[in-house]
């Protein structure tokens, strides 16, 4: 390996203008890396309803940064009433009682939830039919520049890989201690009380390894996910980021270097009191400055003259980028050593 | 010889990595502010009991992920000069066994230096009884041979009380080693 192939940074782009909120991205993550019983709560991966409280349940309210990028005391999420416990149900009573008379039981969870990763899906706000809106957010680690978690940890039991920026939990030196969990202001490092370390997204390095996309992003079947380098100029990720300027960050304010990046979800217009369109947009771009900073202004712009040359027929890179018509285009990972889903 | 050990917050001061010395900058107050430390050295080893006031005990992490264990630790220096807030100093080391009230094997630990510390299965023979009554935690180490207190005959302590947040460099300890005699 090269001094110039060290260091580099691998991305995620994610198109929330293609997000259907359908969770394929949240169960590929779940049965392939998180099915320990002591991770049942955890989800690696997630897709969140925007405008909402999120997962873990107010997540931003409750990490190690100020929204100037200062060091300030987070806290755990409370596993029941933050994350939501993992549900079990009745499978056994439904089973028993399966051929008594008509009235058949219902299979539902044991225990009362009082939260959970999707409890507020579809929610959104406003008043339908003039500004009620919602959008979808999938959620992973953000492998950050200056990673929080890794900051927090005592035990240096959490590293940056030279070769890509992966961020990793070396859980033979974890303790357990979670300041990594409570540092990480977007709360993507969990705890295993059953094996008492932390766990958190790998960016399916094995896969990556092997010019393989994380399952996430293969999976998705949106085609909304771009994976490769930042510093590949021919690659998804660089145009994405650097030359159309329309992927940004997640709270940005927070000053860790996140490297997965959004582009932010356009909407239709708000109606007035008489039902016509109004030039506002549904989803205020005051609250989407809120998520990803001054720039998505410019980026929004950018969407809506690249949008403009498509529908006068010109020809349109960026659209035709983001559109996906090969998929495998999402990816630029080098060659792929092996075949999977 | 029975001791009562004023403990102090270890320093998060000194503690590696950005967060904790930051986020923990005002935790100079300790949780558990006074032990009593009794040793004796018998022909079976060394017994060492240590009591503390738990109003709030925690002895199960119960699959939740917001709980800490209570814990505590006794440890000697492995070298006449090895520091003891700074859990020893490369060479310089320190070594001991660890409690928690979530298991019944004591841990043996080791470390030269903040962040260093190594955890493994405690030497032949240590063990721990724990029992609380009275609102109080009574900890008694068997050690039936210990060469690092033989040679030094100093002997420090670290408290942890789960309910208040503490864990790793979050914790009460004695000021300095204290002299334990034989």
């Amino acid at each position: 390996m090269t001094a110039t192939e060290t260091n580099r940074q691998i991305a995620m782009v994610l198109d929330l203008n293609k997000c259907i909120g359908c969770q394929t991205c949240t169960v590929a993550c779940k049965k392939l890396w998180n099915k320990d019983t002591g991770t049942g709560y955890a989800y690696w991966n997630n897709v969140e309803t925007l405008p909402g409280a999120g997962y873990p349940r107010n997540w931003t309210e409750t990490g190690g940064r100020t929204d100037q990028g200062e060091v300030k005391a987070g806290s755990v999420p409370n596993l029941d009433e933050d994350y939501g416990r993992a549900w079990t149900f009745n499978h056994d009573e439904v089973r028993a009682r399966a051929g008594e008379g008509e009235q058949k039981p219902w299979l539902r969870p044991k225990e009362k939830p009082k939260w959970g990763a999707n409890w507020d899906e579809d929610r959104g706000e406003g008043s339908y039919p003039q500004d009620n809106h919602y959008f979808y957010l999938p959620r992973l680690c953000n492998h950050c520049t200056h990673p929080a978690c890794l900051d927090a940890c005592p035990r240096h039991a959490i590293e940056k890989r030279d070769e890509d920026g992966i961020v990793l939990v070396d859980q033979d030196r974890c303790h357990g201690y979670r300041f990594c969990v409570e540092s990480c202001p977007y709360k993507k490092v969990y705890f295993d009380p059953q094996r008492q370390v932390t766990t958190k997204c790998i960016f399916c390095l094995p896969r990556v390894e092997e010019g393989v996309a994380p399952a996430c992003a293969r999976q998705c079947p949106g085609r909304l996910r771009f994976v490769g380098y930042l510093d590949d100029e021919a690659g998804p990720i660089w145009k994405l980021v650097h030359e159309f300027a329309v992927a940004l960050p997640l709270h940005p304010e927070f000053d860790l270097g996140p490297n997965v990046y959004y582009v932010p979800p356009m909407s239709p217009p708000k109606l007035d009191a008489q039902g016509r369109p109004t030039d506002e947009p549904r989803i205020p771009t005051a609250y989407l400055e809120s998520l990803f900073g001054k720039q998505v202004h410019g980026a929004l712009r950018i969407l809506e003259l690249e949008r403009a040359k498509r529908r006068r027929g010109e020809a349109s890179e960026l659209m035709d980028l983001l559109i996906a018509y090969d998929w495998n285009e999402n990816f630029a990972l080098g060659e792929r050593k092996r075949e999977v889903l | 010889m029975v001791h009562k050990v004023s403990l102090i917050a270890a320093p998060t001061g000194l503690s590696p990595g950005g967060y904790v010395k930051k986020a923990f900058a005002d935790r100079n107050a300790p949780q558990t502010p006074v032990a009593e430390l009794e040793v004796v050295k018998g022909l079976t080893g060394w017994r060492i009991r240590l009591e503390w006031d738990c109003s709030d005990p925690v002895t199960s992490l119960a699959d939740d992920v917001d709980r800490f264990v209570d814990a505590a630790a006794i440890l000697a220096p492995g070298a006449p000069d090895a520091p003891w807030m700074s859990m020893g100093a490369p060479g310089k080391p320190v070594e001991g066994a660890l409690w928690r009230a979530d298991r019944e094997a004591l841990f043996g630990v080791r470390a030269e230096g903040l962040g260093t510390v190594e955890r493994s299965d405690a030497p032949a023979g240590w063990s721990a009884m724990a029992d609380r009554q009275a609102g109080k935690w009574r900890v008694s180490f068997h050690a039936p041979s210990w060469s690092a207190l033989d040679a030094q005959q100093q002997l420090a302590v670290a408290v942890w009380q789960g309910a208040k947040g503490d864990r790793g460099g979050l914790k009460s300890v004695s000021s300095g080693w204290i002299a334990v005699g034989s």
